[in-house]
């Protein structure tokens, strides 16, 4: 029981993390909340099964071409649903956009995909098991991810950028830095985290159109526990979403697992509404 | 596939309306032209969105069987005429073909829609514009002779569906000790809600009943209380192909070796495809239909053995759908044919023929209306069937039916 509760709680667990990290880096950037991310990790399920198992390629182009077709979606959906909405932020119009958006491509699947979940093809040649690859690989990635987004932050130019934007738009532009181009790579890389994400949980989580809902409230949550904005906080609001989830279902079962973290995601809310590893934002008067 | 039935779809339609148009340019009143003019069944497939699948397959039958039908000299020397519109899986575009088959078309009856969800939003409309329809939609309350006279059914219903499949766990396997679980939706609680107060009147123990989130990819919390509360058989009741293949994939990784009993989405290509290894489907057992499936000799009942050679000679492709499917929509037109050709054209002939219907022997069942039931499907033609030995679109009767 404990084993099945720490694999599946960590590797669904890390795939919500990235779906929160999706939301976090669209936010950082535009201060845009967008709805898009379960969207991605939806499509990361689908096209994956879509390229590899009815297309044939191998594995390497697959997941390749996932990718990139996530970086593209970032771009339209900044071009199509984000950018035009941006003048009038205040009416926080952005909500409906990217979900409009969400939702058309979620028909679109629904329509050319099929509403069937389908299989997703094994990754690796590794047998099943304990240790098996669909619990690792989103592990794995979701590691990758995080670190790879603190070199980028951390270490170099573009990264710091991007912080720079994130933490006062006006005085970055002041400074001359090209925030709209800035935006736009910022949506092509949360494209390809919420990608990533659904692709290497797909094993677990299947090929699936109706999965979109679920991985847009399941990913904001983190978000919601770890504060706007933070990484860090979205992994490990992340993995103990999972967790918790996971232990839950073994504890009281079916539909009052999702009870249950309604409940406590409420309760963490109510007590500490900037998030568990948030800090409150000072106003400046 | 489907784009090619659509094209014949779209060209029915442009024949339809030039022929309309021919009509009403020459300026003859109707009567002089009647005698000859086709009979119109209205049909309401869903040929594209969602739940096609079944669709699809239904059309193969009815538009074989109406071109048998014409073939042969039509009815009474009047050729019939497939109005069809798509209502593509959206009761809102069943709902706006219904007013234009009742209304402008003046179809004599109408066939479909082939859902539930699209006949729930159709069945009043057309029992308001007093035309009869005939559909093979489960739900149980689509056929209700108060408020909807001209309505009949030519399949079974939830509740024989349900009810068939107790009857094998109880009577046939002789099982007692049942867990009945359900995903969230309306369809599998209201499911739950049904068969658990039936199985309990045949006399099961039913340990364990639930419905279970569809989207929570471990199964293995309420499989493991399932075999915690002693049950011998699970019975699933859900259309999701994910949520019934991670029960089965779960069965399998916990090597538990009880029967599955369900719905025929156990037995879809969809759960299929979601296995982790093939044996993942033995012991499984879906709803079926007696007069199309394999006996334990592995043959057809004989009017379904000749109704699969006459779909090979018409070279009708079976092996990518369901032979039930074929024959279901092969049978409504030869119904519908029969009855115009004994009783007319006219709400209240045919009405009044099928109210006295009596064993109509169908391909697909035997279909008997009274006045006051018109649900035709006999309960003894619902089956059990085992899903892994799906051949040319049938499967063979489940194990302890006799022959």
């Amino acid at each position: 029981m404990i084993e099945s509760i720490v694999s599946y709680g960590l590797a669904v667990g890390a795939v919500y993390a990235m779906i929160g990290i999706t939301y976090n880096v669209m936010f950082s950037a535009s201060r845009v909340f967008s709805f898009t991310s379960g969207m991605l990790g939806m499509l990361g399920g689908v096209l994956g099964a879509l390229f590899i198992t009815r297309l044939g390629l191998p594995v390497v182009v697959g997941l390749g071409l996932v990718l990139a077709g996530g970086a593209a979606i970032g771009v339209v959906t900044e071009f199509v649903a984000v950018r035009p909405v941006l003048k009038s932020l205040e009416q926080h119009l952005y909500v409906l956009s990217t979900l409009a958006f969400a939702l058309m491509v979620q028909q679109v699947v629904a329509i050319k995909f099929g509403t069937d979940a389908q299989p997703f093809p094994r990754l690796l040649p590794i047998g099943p098991g304990l240790l098996d690859q669909q619990f690792w690989l989103p592990m794995l990635a979701c590691a990758a991810t995080i670190a790879g987004l603190e070199f980028l932050y951390r270490r170099t130019l573009v990264g710091r950028a991007f912080v720079a934007i994130a933490e006062d738009s006006y005085a970055a532009r002041a400074l001359g830095l090209p925030e709209q181009g800035l935006r736009v790579a910022s949506f092509a890389l949360a494209g390809i985290i919420g990608m990533l994400a659904g692709f290497t949980g797909a094993e677990m989580l299947l090929a699936f159109f109706g999965n979109q809902p679920i991985l847009n409230f399941y990913g904001f949550v983190p978000v919601a526990l770890g504060g706007m904005g933070s990484n860090r906080g979205a992994v490990a609001g992340g993995l103990a979403l999972g967790l918790f989830q996971q232990a839950a279902n073994f504890l009281v079962g079916g539909i009052f697992a999702a009870v249950a973290v309604f409940v406590v995601f409420i309760a963490v809310l109510l007590l500490r509404p900037e998030g568990l590893a948030g800090v409150a934002t000072s106003r400046r008067v | 596939m489907s784009t090619k039935q659509r094209v014949i779809t779209r060209r029915q339609v442009l024949a339809g309306s030039a022929a309309g148009a021919a009509a009403l340019a020459s300026g003859f009143p109707a009567p002089a032209i009647a005698d000859s003019d086709p009979i119109k069944i209205g049909y309401l497939p869903a040929l594209t969105g969602p739940s096609s699948s079944t669709g699809i397959g239904i059309n193969r039958g009815t538009e074989l069987a109406v071109e048998e039908i014409n073939a042969a000299g039509g009815v009474n020397g009047r050729k019939i005429e497939l109005i069809v519109r798509d209502t593509q899986s959206d009761p809102t575009k069943a709902v706006n073909a219904v007013a234009e088959l009742t209304q402008r078309q003046k179809a004599a009856i109408i066939f479909g829609p082939l859902n539930s969800g699209e006949a729930l939003a159709a069945t009043p409309l057309i029992a308001r514009d007093k035309v009869p329809m005939l559909h093979p939609c489960w739900v149980d309350q689509l056929i209700d002779v108060k408020k909807y006279p001209m309505a009949f059914r030519d399949a079974p219903t939830n509740q024989q569906i349900g009810g068939a499949a107790n009857q094998y766990v109880v009577d046939v396997l002789k099982l007692k000790k049942v867990a009945v679980v359900s995903d969230t939706t309306g369809y599998g609680t209201a499911s739950v809600d049904a068969y658990v107060p039936m199985l309990k009147a045949k006399g099961a123990e039913v340990v364990f009943s639930g419905n279970i989130d569809a989207a929570n990819p471990d199964l293995k919390p309420d499989m493991l209380r399932m075999r915690g509360a002693g049950a011998d058989v699970i019975m699933p009741w859900s259309v999701n192909a994910g949520f019934l293949a991670r029960i089965l994939n779960t069965r399998g990784a916990m090597g538990w070796d009880v029967p599955v009993v369900g719905q025929t989405t156990l037995g879809s290509g969809q759960t299929k495809a979601l296995l982790e290894k093939p044996d993942n489907w033995n012991k499984v057992y879906s709803n079926n239909f007696r007069n199309v499936c394999f006996s334990k000799d592995g043959k057809l009942p004989a009017r379904a053995q000749e109704f699969v050679e006459r779909l090979r000679k018409a070279k009708l492709d079976m092996g990518d759908t369901l032979l039930w499917w074929i024959a279901l929509g092969y049978d409504a037109p030869r119904l519908i044919a029969e009855t115009i050709k004994a009783a007319g054209t006219s709400p209240e002939q045919i009405t009044g023929y099928w109210n006295k219907l009596t064993a109509w022997p169908g391909v697909y069942g035997d279909i008997t209306f009274t006045p006051e039931q018109h649900n035709g499907f006999q309960d003894n033609e619902v089956i059990m069937c085992e899903v892994n030995s799906l051949r040319d679109g049938a499967f063979n009767l489940a194990p302890g039916y006799g022959s």
